[in-house]
Order: C-alpha cells, then sequence, then structure tokens
C-alpha cells in the first residue's frame, strides 16, 4: 500500500486553480476588447506579417483548450504520483508556465490589433512571443518556489537485507565519488543553441538572442552531474550546483542498480520525471543508480559504476541507523 | 572511484588518500582527464582537515599524476603505459608467495630499492 500523496490542497490550487484563473482572466480580457477589434482578426502569423484571420472565438478557444488540458494532465501527475517535491514542482512549473505563455500568445497579438479596422495591418508577433516566454518562465519558476517541499522523513526500518553491500571496518571512513556526463543532451543543445544563433542573424531578431542564451543555461544545468555518497547521503548535483539531488542517509529504504532506457522509461534526457513518479538524472541509457527512499519516492540516476555507489550507501546507512 | 581512510591505521590519511589515488591511475580505473572531487569537497566527504587533502593532491601533482587547475579543480594527467609494471608486480608477487617470504619483508625491500 503505497503512502498518501501529500500536500494535495497546495498542488490543487497552485496546479490547477492558478492556471485556470490566469486562462479565465485572459479571455474575459480578449472579450472585453471585441469592440475595439477588426472581425475577422488576425490568428496566424508567417513570415511577412498575418497570414491566417477567423473570428474572435477562433483565437480563443484553441489557446484555452490546449491550456487548460496541460493543467489537468499537470495536476492529476502531482495529485496522484507527487510523493516527490520534485515532481510536484515541475508540474506546478509546467502548468502555471504554460497558462502564462499562453496567456500573453493570447493578449499580446490582439492588444496589437486594438483600434485596427482590417487584420491585415496587424504588426508583427515576435516581441508577444518573447514576453511570453518570459513570462511563462517567470511565473513556472515562482510556482515551482512556492510549492511546498518534502517533509524530513527518517527512516524508522533498516536497509533491505537483500540490497548490496560492501565490507567497511568500524574504523573507516568512505566516500564514492562519479562524474556522468551526457553527450546526446550535449549535441543536441549545442545544435539547438546554433540554430537559434544563425535564426538570430538570419532574420535580425536580436531579442531571439537571448533564447539562445537561456538554452544554452538550461544545457549547462543539464548535461553533466558530479554524483556522491558519503556519510551525509546521496548528492547529485548540476555543473552550475543547480538542480541538485539529495537523498540523507536517513531517508534510504534500499540502493541497488537499475537498468534505464531513457525514452521508454523517462521520455528523454535531463532531470526528469518517469514512469511510476520517479525522479529521475537520465544522462545515458544503461546502468544506473536508483534510491528508493521513505514516502514512496524513488531516485534514478545514470552513472558509472552504480553498483559499488548503492553498496555503499546502504553500508553507510545501516551504520547510521545502528548507531 | 571509491576512496576509503582508516582512522586507527598508522598510515598518515594523506598517504592513505594519495596511494588509492595512485592506485586506481595505475590501474586504469581514473583514466587520464578523470575529473577529482574539489579538495574541499573531499575534506567534508571523508570528514577530514582540507589541508590533509591538499597535502595528498600536491604530492600527488608533483609527481604528475594529476594536474591541478585554477577553478577547474583536479584531473587525472597523462600518465604512461603502465602494463610492464603490473607484469613485474605480478612476477614479484609471485615469486614472493613462491619463496614463502612474508610480505612485509617484499614491501620493505622493494620501499628500499625505490629509494
Amino acid at each position: 500500500m503505497r503512502s498518501p500523496v501529500p500536500h494535495r490542497v497546495a498542488t490543487t490550487l497552485i496546479t490547477l486553480v492558478v492556471p485556470l484563473v490566469v486562462l479565465g482572466a485572459a479571455v474575459l480580457v480578449a472579450l472585453s476588447w471585441s469592440a475595439d477589434l477588426p472581425d475577422p482578426v488576425a490568428v496566424h502569423w508567417g513570415t511577412d506579417g498575418p497570414a491566417g484571420f477567423g473570428t474572435l472565438a477562433s483565437a480563443i478557444v484553441p489557446i484555452v483548450v490546449v491550456g487548460a488540458l496541460l493543467a489537468m494532465g499537470a495536476w492529476a501527475l502531482a495529485f496522484l504520483a507527487g510523493h516527490s517535491a520534485s515532481t510536484r514542482r515541475i508540474a506546478a512549473g509546467s502548468s502555471v508556465g504554460m497558462s502564462a505563455f499562453l496567456g500573453v500568445v493570447l493578449l499580446g497579438p490582439l492588444d496589437a490589433q486594438r483600434g485596427l479596422a482590417d487584420a491585415t495591418q496587424a504588426s508583427g508577433v515576435t516581441t508577444s512571443l518573447l514576453v511570453a516566454i518570459a513570462a511563462g518562465i517567470a511565473a513556472g519558476a515562482v510556482a515551482a518556489l512556492v510549492t511546498p517541499g518534502d517533509a524530513d522523513q527518517p527512516s524508522t526500518r533498516p536497509v533491505a537485507a537483500d540490497a548490496p553491500r560492501l565490507a567497511l571496518a568500524g574504523s573507516e571512513r568512505a566516500v564514492w565519488h562519479r562524474s556522468a556526463f551526457s553527450r546526446s543532451t550535449l549535441v543536441v543543445g549545442v545544435a539547438a543553441v546554433l540554430v537559434i544563433l544563425v535564426l538570430t542573424v538570419v532574420t535580425r531578431v536580436w531579442p531571439l538572442g537571448l533564447l539562445a542564451v537561456l538554452l544554452a543555461v538550461l544545457l549547462l544545468t543539464m548535461v553533466a552531474f558530479d554524483v556522491t555518497v558519503d556519510e551525509r547521503g546521496l548528492v547529485a548535483r548540476g555543473l552550475l550546483g543547480w538542480p541538485t539531488l539529495r537523498v540523507p542517509l536517513a531517508e534510504v529504504v534500499a540502493a541497488g542498480v537499475t537498468t534505464v532506457q531513457p525514452m521508454k522509461d523517462f521520455g528523454g534526457w535531463g532531470y526528469r520525471l518517469g514512469r511510476g513518479g520517479r525522479t529521475g538524472i537520465v544522462l545515458r541509457g544503461g546502468d544506473a543508480l536508483e534510491v528508493r527512499r521513505t514516502g514512496d519516492r524513488v531516485a534514478v540516476i545514470t552513472v558509472d559504476d552504480a553498483e559499488t555507489g548503492a553498496a555503499l550507501l546502504n553500508t553507510l546507512a545501516d551504520r547510521a541507523r545502528t548507531a | 572511484m571509491l576512496l576509503r581512510i582508516d582512522s586507527s591505521s598508522a598510515e598518515p590519511l594523506f598517504e592513505q588518500i594519495g596511494g588509492q589515488v595512485r592506485a586506481l591511475v595505475a590501474r586504469g580505473e581514473l583514466p587520464v582527464g578523470t575529473r577529482l572531487p574539489s579538495a574541499r569537497d573531499l575534506a567534508a566527504s571523508l570528514d577530514v582537515n582540507l589541508h590533509t587533502v591538499l597535502r595528498a593532491y600536491q604530492e600527488m601533482r608533483d609527481d604528475g599524476v594529476i594536474e591541478l587547475r585554477r577553478g577547474r579543480g583536479a584531473v587525472v594527467a597523462s600518465a604512461p603505459d603502465h602494463g610492464p609494471l603490473h607484469e613485474a608486480i605480478a612476477a614479484l608477487v609471485a615469486t614472493t608467495r613462491r619463496l614463502d617470504i612474508p610480505p612485509a619483508t617484499t614491501v620493505a625491500l622493494l620501499k628500499e630499492a625505490l629509494r
């Protein structure tokens, strides 16, 4: 029997109510502008300006439906499988971030069309799009930050007897350290940054350069992790010091080795949520360190020599619990 | 890499740390370019004084086992092929066993010969 998911009220408020309110408010604002807007309004843009036209409703409905479905999906994930704070944070961040992004995507171009007699005169949407991305990231970050974290949940039971151990004398101290690096993330990330940089130069839309910078920072947070097991527990730290995954010794139920298929188990590479609510630092396929922790949480890190790391973590957890 | 130190051992802690890293490098378990944890992180992990780790790292740097780079920490340096050494050591161990010589005697002789 799994333990209940904590903070379900906060999850519902942040991950479901807030995004729906944001989307609802955007719709009300759009409707309040209807007298000032041309009919039809521009709803799609090509390289040379407006390319598709429709009623105000046809501009509103797809955005609201997509936003509401994303919010409900994220909420369901956090409500049903949000045992660990990272799951709830990622769900809240994506849900609120997407609603803010979609709200600006709806309102920005409409705002630019207010007072126009004919929607073919509508200006471009690049600025709106960049503002929408910035608003989405900012709102998502705030939502993730205000999401309540996990309380300390020290285990009251010994580490599973069948989990791997290594011989460690009472007078010995030990540390296991590995650097894990993702070639696929690096290749894809660098390619994406270069494409955006080229687009920036070709289109002369200089603010796009900011997007390249953001993507480069994101790449640095996801491409390599330092994994350490010592008397304090397990720590996996990104290149910039963030994100960091910590499992204190007291919360170790059992550590072991598992096999990861990135697409199948986690839907890709990086710091991810996987099937069954597992938190994963996925840098490659193959052997990975899997730590089951209290509160029905599971952390997975694809790192070489996971067997030794798991054995040391179990051994140190034993020692901390019997001391 | 797994490092362990024994506070009840007579061997100084910095030698215990350095000896294990040297052995891992020599056996090829830490390939050239492997980044070691920073001295500060390693000292915190093993709950030893920072200067203990720094002394181990500095001696390894002086011997060309690792490179210390400002801001980038310690990196395993390029090393000559240790293959012939492993063969010689295997032969030494076999001879020691065959002649039933106490390991401490062989180690003492080896240390003296390397001086």
